[in-house]
Parts: structure tokens; sequence; C-alpha cells
């Protein structure tokens, strides 16, 4: 906590005081844009309804909220990776990486304090984006509320944990625009945020299986449109929470070493 | 004229030994590109199923020629996008000092945007245009009224493009805040040009938008000519809306080169970042 809670208020600082609304505007334009492409879909192309393959293989016939939801999740994910895996290339491009490996803080609690951070500013994108979708006429139904509590625990805990071996992977090769692009376009193809991964060729499903955010999006969307009890949705939760541990604890491994690279090759990042 | 070409020809090389055979551009010229046209065609796939959508939009009813159409709009939107890329980079020049010796040189302000642009165009977008010649033959899915009309396609889309660049250019003069201009003219690029849905699908203010940007002109003619089989008389309407808007973008680009350029003499902006 010592380390946390200082890396939070710092930076909720630098979000108030610089670039606030460039982060703002442009994570709330792709949840937006998402949901507004789907919607002049379904009403202009689909009369008001989607073919009846989309019932079986999303496990519901709600064309809509299945991808309000998602693009929810997509906004929550995208910012939570970028602030997550990219805090410590930051640290490093503005001078600071080799005083963090000097300081007696370990890398976790800095990086939940990051995280924390994050989650704070994003939770507010996401309710301006679900209001935005309410506006056009989304109806989500009532969730169940403890299942709701449950997923997004586990979608955190599974976003957090592939943030951290991608900031390994950003500090040794001293490279961020190119992994955290190709991570999204991927990740937006294969786990599910705008359509059913079942539409997938079967290897791909499994690509997307091995990605913690595929079983999140699954809970998540049980718990606000089916109103799924806790029981119904556990397996999901469980796949997503020991996926995002396992990517959690080998990220925590390859900091280490990703340091070592990162110093040893200097400051140009 | 020659100083100009002189001009043309630096920046081509280079935008050449910088951006050719890089990263960056495998990545985000042919990889995301595609990722992202599968991710659509999916996320589309359902609303196209539905029951009358092939009364709604004939196109439905053939999977191949929805793709055709969904990936012509990604074709387009990557050029375009290229140049929102390539403005991005020219403001590196404000960081790394470059921007005010070329400020100091007697070479063409005009010159310099659209050699930028242009020249950054053709080192990017090659890639990902012989893609999808090279997709579009081998899936059958081209239909032109006769060859001359690849070049028309071409020309539709080099142009307004190149324009635009220049335009993008031309703005970063004075805003040093690149990356928002990266944001605002990411997704909202591809929501109001028609790149994901045919035109009909978008409301009339949206439409009414989208016409300032030339991508939306573009994108008609390019899908007009390669998919649809029209000539240069279905199409000569929006030829020459596409003529105007890219002469009205050039103008606006002297125009702001010139105030721009006072500007930063007054206030000594070109080094700030």
């Amino acid at each position: 906590m010592a380390t946390a809670l200082p890396t939070l208020r710092r930076n909720w600082l630098v979000t108030m005081r610089a670039y606030q609304w460039t982060y703002f505007v442009g994570t709330l334009a792709t949840g937006i844009l998402t949901v507004g492409l789907a919607y002049l879909a379904f009403h202009a192309i689909g009369g008001g309804r989607a073919g009846g393959g989309f019932a079986a293989a999303a496990g519901t016939a709600d064309y809509l909220g299945y991808v309000t939801v998602g693009a929810a999740a997509s906004m929550f994910t995208v910012r939570m990776v970028l602030w997550v895996a990219k805090a410590q290339i930051t640290e490093q491009r503005e001078g600071t990486l080799e005083s963090q490996v000097l300081a007696p803080a370990r890398r976790l609690p800095y990086l939940v304090g990051v995280g924390l951070q994050a989650l704070t500013t994003t939770v507010v994108e996401v309710v301006v984006m679900l209001a935005f979708a309410i506006m056009i006429g989304v109806r989500l139904p009532a969730p169940d509320p403890v299942t709701l509590l449950a997923a997004f625990v586990a979608a955190s805990v599974a976003v957090f944990g592939i943030s951290v071996p991608l900031s390994a992977i950003m500090i040794s090769v001293g490279e961020a625009h190119i992994t955290q692009n190709t991570l999204f376009v991927a990740m937006g193809l294969l786990c599910g945020f705008t359509f059913p991964p079942a539409y997938l060729p079967d290897p791909l499903r499994w690509l997307g299986e091995a990605l913690p955010v595929t079983s999140a999006l699954r809970a998540l969307r049980a718990a606000t449109l089916d109103h799924a009890p806790l029981s119904v949705a556990a397996p999901d939760l469980l796949l997503c929470l020991a996926l995002g541990l396992a990517y959690l604890a080998v990220g925590l491994r390859l900091l280490g070493p990703a340091e070592r690279i990162a110093i040893q090759r200097g400051g140009s990042a | 004229m020659r100083a100009a070409l002189r001009v043309f020809a630096a920046e081509g090389l280079k935008q050449h030994r910088r951006i050719f055979g890089s990263k960056l551009v495998v990545f985000s010229m042919l990889l995301w590109p595609v990722l992202t046209l599968a991710t659509t065609y999916y996320t589309v796939l359902p609303v196209t199923e539905a029951p009358g959508a092939a009364e709604r939009w004939p196109l439905v009813a053939q999977p191949g020629r929805l793709l055709a159409f969904l990936a012509a709009g990604a074709l387009a939107y990557t050029f375009f996008f290229s140049l929102v890329q390539s403005a991005w980079h020219f403001s590196w020049e404000r960081i790394s000092g470059t921007l005010e010796a070329m400020f100091l040189t007697p070479a063409s302000r005009m010159a310099l945007v659209l050699a930028n642009g242009s020249s950054a165009l053709v080192q990017n977008a090659w890639l990902f245009g012989c893609f999808g010649l090279a997709a579009a033959v081998a899936t059958g899915t081209l239909h032109l009224a006769h060859p001359g009309m690849l070049a028309v396609a071409a020309l539709a889309l080099l142009v307004p493009a190149v324009a635009w660049g220049a335009f993008l250019n031309s703005l970063l003069m004075f805003s040093r805040d690149s990356a928002f201009l990266y944001t605002l003219l990411d997704d909202p690029l591809w929501f109001i040009a028609g790149v994901r849905l045919p035109l009909f699908a978008l409301p009339v203010w949206i439409k009414a938008i989208g016409l300032v940007f030339p991508l939306t002109t573009s994108l008609v003619v390019l899908r007009g000519a390669l998919l649809d089989g029209k000539d240069v008389g279905d199409l000569a309407g929006h030829l020459t809306f596409l003529a105007v808007l890219s002469a009205v973008l050039l103008g606006a680009t002297a125009l702001l080169l010139r105030v721009g350029e006072r500007h930063a003499q007054r206030t000594g902006s070109l080094q700030l970042f």
C-alpha cells in the first residue's frame, strides 16, 4: 500500500494536469462508434433483427446488447492495458526507470497503483459510453449484481494479468506502438468483443480462449444480458481468474530480466 | 519548378530511408488492416443474415461481394490513414528541430508538404494496395467497365489523399498536440466516411459531415469503378466533386501555411513541442 497509493495519486495528478481530454475523447470515441456502427447496421440493414445464426452462436438474440457490453469491455481492456503495460516504458522514456529500480519499492504494488488509477478513470469513460448507448435506444436488462461484480473483478485481474508480461516485452524491445496495437487488433478479432467467437475457424477460437479476456466477456455477458446466477457463470469466472493469474505470474518473472535488458540498452525507447 | 522537383526528390529519398521495409509499415499497413477487416466482416455478419436484409442491401446475398465491399473500404481507409500517420510523423520534425530548419530554407512550403504526404503515401500504402488488388483478382470480385477504370480509381484515391495529407501537415503548423489529431481522425474517419457501412445506412447529418472528407467520395468512386463496373460517365458527378474538394483542400493548405508561418515567426513556436 505504501507504493500503490502514492502511485495512484501521482497518476491522477498527471491525468488532471495533462492529456486528460485526448485520452478521454480517444477511448470514448472508440466505444461510441462501435455501438453506433452496430446500431446503424442493425436498423438500416437488418431491419431491427439479427440473423438466425447469431442467437445460437451468441447465446442471446439481443445483438445491440451483445455489442454494447463488448464495446464497454473493449474500452476497459484497451485503457487498462495502455496504462498498466505502458507504465514502465513511460518511466524509461521519462528517464525514471533507473530510479524505480534503485528504490526499495516492489513492482507489483507499483503496477497495482497504476491499475487502480486506470480503473477509476475507465469506469467514468464506460459509464458515459453506456449512457450514450441507452440514449440511442439500447436496452440492457437489469444485471445480476453478484455475478456482475464477480465478473468485473475477474475481468480486472485478467486485463491486469496480460498487461504485466506485455510491459516486460515493451521495455525489453524498447517499443510500445506496434506491440500494443497488434494486441488490440488481435484481441478485437479473437476475444469476441463485437461478435461471437463461434464464427471464427477453430484454431483462431482456441487462440482466443488462451486470452483470459474471452472468458471474462462470457461472464460479463451472462451477468448483464442473461441475469445468470453466480453458479452458472462460475466455470468462466474461474477460467478467467486462473488464466489472468498465470499471465501475471509469468509477467512478474519476466519483469526483472526485462528491466536489466532495458537499462543495459540505455536511454532510447 | 525544378526547385520543387528537388524538394520532391529529397523528401522521397528521406521517406524511403525512413519508412521502407520498417516494421511499423508491415504492421500498420498490412497486418492491422487485414485483422480489422475480418473483425468488421464478422461484426456486421449477423445483421446481413437477418430476414429481408437482401431487399434493403442486395449485396449481402453474396458474402464474397460483401467482403469485397468492406475490403475496398479498408483499402481506401488505409491510404488515407497512412497520411494521418505521416502527419503525425511530420510533428517529429518539430521535436528533432528540423521543422524550423525546413522553414529557413527557400524551398516552397507547398512543395514541402505535398512531397512529404505523397512520398509517405507511396512508401506506406503500396503493400496494402498490391495485397488488395491481388486479393480482388484472386477472388474474382473485380468488376471493371474497362481496364482504364483502374487508373481512374487509382487517381481518385491518390489525388485527394495527397491533398488531404498536405492539409493535415499544414494544420500541424498550429497544433503541437499531434496525438489529438491522430485520435480524432482515426475512428471517426471510418465511421462518417462509410468505410464499414453503405452510405444509405448513415443518417443524413452524418452523410453531410462525411462529404467534407475526401475519403467519402473517393470510396464511392473506388467501389463504383472496381466492384460495380461503372465507367467515367456514371461517376462524373463524384469525380467532379472530388476534383473541386481537392482544389479547396490545396487552397486551404496554401492559406494555412502562409498564416501559420507568419504566426510561427511571431511566436517562435516552430521549435516548441
